[in-house]
């Protein structure tokens, strides 16, 4: 299929949902991906389903999220969520076991009162618990938790299965998915894109990038000039223990997210920055990070103390300057659309639903224009390719 | 967090770590020399308790001897030390004490890894059953406890070290009930022998090891392999595959089964060094000139973590990179001459290569679906080969998918496996890649939130 009717570049989990969302609406689509799918940021990131807001920031994060403008968004994304399994016809190891955001000062248990307030006007069901209200649901939780948000949506999906249960999907819908083949260039002809890896080439009038990390190189090639970085964090796994948590745990003021998975293991993170980031091959985790993240998660989950760190390992994501998410055609560019950015994971199938409908002319079932690229895009890089 | 400095530090406390140790400190360097066990000697100079070296003698004199001049010569010798990750071309050690957890930094000026090797298994049908383990635990058990694995043994794989087994189990009682050698090493080609007569040492001691085995009735059956063991909750039996294409059973208390070893290359991986896949075309080795020198300046390799070839390459390696480290960190040291040493070196890395044309790997192409290839995730051949038969995935993703080396070992056991059934590329060898922590380590005290500036 060298002229399909859409080209999706990256197949992580925005790639493949926006694949299976096109399929499903009966588009012809390729999926070209440099390497294996999944192996960068959507593969290595924590999984966390974030149905109420995440207020914090990762640690160096210099901008804050507009939590309460993204909260729409992850209320329709629990509703995809709870689907996603059926729909798919895959195991995925989605787990909606409810979360807790704990707050250890006076301060911090204000700003769990305002965000609760936000997530109130959006239909998101929280309540603020004292902290023996909460040691009472959870009695891991340390006697430093002052006051904790719950929310029953909050939850785990396998990072490692979703992405591949989007791409079985859309391939028994005739997607094609080509792995290994790095997009090297890309053209305009006539009011189409025509997309190169090395000798081999594919034309169609859409183009999706979803690249990632790689997001402003691939962006580039078309003569799109986007402002986006690659950072890289990382991630904490302990070795497998019978279940003792059912529960997201984060923290309102600082960068942290404790779950345990399905097979068992504890995995602690919350955007902690890796040593050096490594576009090429595996980048390299940062040992203060490292003990601060567990001395962190260790401080609001004593127990922690009693297991063994199995393994650690940085992945890149791709941060906007606003911190907030990008999706949307590029203004200039008819046909070429970008998404990416903040809650990647969690808004996954909202954004593969929106791309679809976008591209299908039809409105978003929630409205994105404020998310869209024209605020992240260079004033001197805007120019079109020429034909 | 407890700081130290060291000129040098050694990691691994076998003979290549003992040599260099030496070396450098007689050379006027202050030198820490690390390992994770209790005692120092690796796996070859093993030591004894005290009351079964009063029972039984010394199990390695000359190890004994080492040791002793080791310490002699001023090195700070830390045992019971796990180096789970480093950092600055190693140049930064992270360690954790293995009794208590508490974690130390090492900053040193160059760090040689003597890491030395794992055994090597492949997978078959009831390869997980209880009594079936690798030469090396019986060895272990027999020369260190003085326990046979079991009153009825079969021995199979393939390697020279399938014979000092053999030999140790006999000492302390155990019945052989076949050795089974997967190749033909004991009936080599006009060539082989060209090469093995040029090390007559290793060939004396080949010679020994078979007229002890022949004194007991032992032969050693070349060409076969075992199928499948069978049991219950114990191994029970084993079936044979002989060279004629004939299956016989053998009833058996212990199966011990090994393919030879595997280098232990975490660490040279973890910082980044350059590699090339190593004879058997299953692993990455770090790419080391005569000295052990990698690509990654201030590093350094030696032993059998940098390429299999035995104790005493690993002693000569060892010592060789110690005078490189010398010349690199005390200049003004008189010249020493190492010919003799380089001589040594590479007489000994052709006896390795020749035994690795005399000793080579089964394909994994027959390995059965159903059979556990992950014993920590519980992972199938099967699953394997369909994960990787999607076309998306490469070894990476084919641990992503299937959980294969996500387990306590990290890949150590299986990585090889998962390899050669996923691989995509026929002209390198993949691995998983290295990560700290290099071993499982207690979080206690980092949660305690020590400090790691």
């Amino acid at each position: 299929m060298n002229q399909p009717d859409v080209i999706v570049i990256g197949a992580g989990i925005l790639g493949a949902s926006a694949a299976f969302h096109l399929a499903e609406r009966g588009y012809r689509v390729v999926v070209l991906e440099r390497g294996a799918p999944n192996r960068e940021g959507s593969g290595t990131t924590a999984g966390n389903l974030h149905i109420q807001a995440i207020h914090t920031r990762r640690p160096g994060q210099e901008v804050p999220v507009d939590s309460a403008r993204l909260l729409p968004l992850q209320r329709r994304a629990s509703d995809h969520w709870s689907q996603i399994e059926e729909r798919l016809g895959a195991d995925v190891e989605l787990r909606r076991g409810g979360g807790f955001m704990v707050a250890e000062t006076a301060v911090q248990e204000e700003e769990l009162r305002e965000k609760h307030e936000w997530e109130r006007k959006a239909g998101i069901p929280t309540e603020v618990l004292t902290g023996d209200e909460a040691r009472k649901q959870l009695p891991l939780l340390s006697d430093r938790v002052r006051a904790a948000s719950w929310c029953p949506l909050d939850g785990y999906a396998n990072p490692l299965l979703i992405t591949p249960a989007y791409l079985t999907a859309a391939r028994r819908l005739g997607v094609e998915v080509h792995a290994f083949t790095p997009v090297t260039g890309i053209q305009r002809v006539g009011g189409d894109y025509k997309v190169l890896s090395g000798e081999r080439s594919w034309t169609a009038p859409v183009v999706v990038n979803v690249a990632g990390p790689w997001i402003t190189e691939i962006s580039a090639l078309a003569g799109v000039g986007i402002q986006m970085s690659p950072v890289a964090i990382q991630m904490h796994v302990t070795v497998r223990v019978p279940p003792v948590m059912h529960h997201l745990v984060q923290h309102i003021g600082e960068g942290m997210s404790v779950k345990q998975v399905s097979a068992g293991n504890l995995l602690i993170g919350g955007g902690w920055p890796a040593a050096k980031l490594d576009m090429e091959g595996r980048s390299t985790v940062s040992v203060p990070s490292m003990a601060g993240n567990l001395a962190q998660a260790g401080r609001i989950l004593p127990f922690l103390g009693d297991l063994r760190l199995l393994r650690m390992w940085a992945g890149p994501l791709a941060a906007t300057p606003d911190e907030m998410p990008v999706i949307g055609e590029v203004p200039g560019h008819r046909g070429f659309f970008v998404a990416g950015g903040t809650y990647a994971f969690t808004l996954a199938p909202v954004w593969g639903d929106t791309l679809a409908r976008q591209i299908a002319g039809d409105p978003p079932a929630d409205p994105v224009d404020d998310l869209g690229p024209g605020r992240l895009l260079h004033d001197d890089a805007t120019t079109p390719v020429s034909p | 967090m407890a700081e130290s400095e060291a000129d040098v530090a050694v990691i691994g406390g076998g003979p290549a770590g003992l040599h260099a140790a030496l070396v450098l400190a007689r050379g006027g360097l202050s030198v820490v020399l690390l390992d994770e066990s209790d005692t120092l000697g690796g796996q070859y100079y093993k030591r004894r308790t005290d009351q079964l070296t009063a029972a039984f003698g010394d199990f390695r004199p000359r190890g004994t001897e080492l040791i002793h001049r080791v310490r002699a010569a001023g090195v700070v010798v830390r045992t019971g030390t796990l180096v789970w990750g480093a950092e600055d071309a190693g140049r930064t050690l992270f360690t954790s004490d293995v009794r208590t957890g508490a974690l130390g930094r090492i900053t040193t000026r160059a760090t040689l890894a003597a890491t030395g090797a794992y055994e090597r298994s492949l997978p078959f049908p009831g390869w997980t059953l209880p009594g079936v383990v690798t030469p090396g635990f019986a060895l272990h058990l027999a020369t260190m406890d003085r326990v046979p694995v079991g009153q009825r043994v079969v021995l199979a794989g393939t390697g020279p070290f399938l014979l000092p087994v053999a030999c140790a189990l006999l000492e302390v009682g155990a019945r052989i009930e076949a050795l089974v050698e997967l190749n033909h090493p004991y009936r080599p080609s006009t060539s082989a022998i060209g090469g093995a007569l040029r090390q007559p040492a290793r060939l004396a001691e080949a010679a020994r090891y078979l007229l002890t085995l022949a004194r007991h009735g032992v032969g050693v059956e070349q060409g076969a392999r075992v199928l499948a063991a069978h049991g219950d909750t114990q191994v029970t039996a084993v079936d044979i595959g002989q060279e004629d294409g004939g299956v016989r059973q053998l009833e058996t208390d212990a199966l011990c089964v090994g393919f030879g070893f595997r280098p232990s290359t975490e660490l040279p991986r973890l910082l980044g060094c350059d590699t090339r896949a190593d004879p058997t075309g299953t692993e990455q080795l770090p790419v080391v000139d005569a000295d052990g020198a990698t690509s990654v300046d201030g590093l350094y390799v030696a032993g059998d973590c940098a390429g299999i070839a035995g104790v005493h390459a690993a002693g000569v390696r060892g010592q060789l990179a110690a005078h490189a480290i010398l010349r690199r960190l005390a200049p003004e040291r008189a010249p020493v001459r190492l010919s003799g040493l380089r001589r040594r070196a590479r007489a000994l890395d052709r006896f390795a290569e020749l035994a690795d044309r005399l000793y080579p790997l089964p394909t994994t192409a027959d390995i059965p679906d159903a059979t556990q290839v992950c014993r920590c995730e519980g992972v199938s051949a099967g699953e394997i080969r369909e994960a990787a038969a999607t076309g998306w995935n490469d070894l990476h993703g084919t641990k992503a998918a299937t959980r294969a080396g996500m387990g306590p070992c990290q890949g150590r056991e299986c990585g090889h496996i998962v390899a050669a059934l996923t691989g995509r590329n026929e002209s390198w060898a993949e691995c998983f890649a290295a990560r700290m922590p290099i071993r499982p380590l207690p979080m206690a005290a980092t949660v305690e939130g020590q400090d790691v500036p």
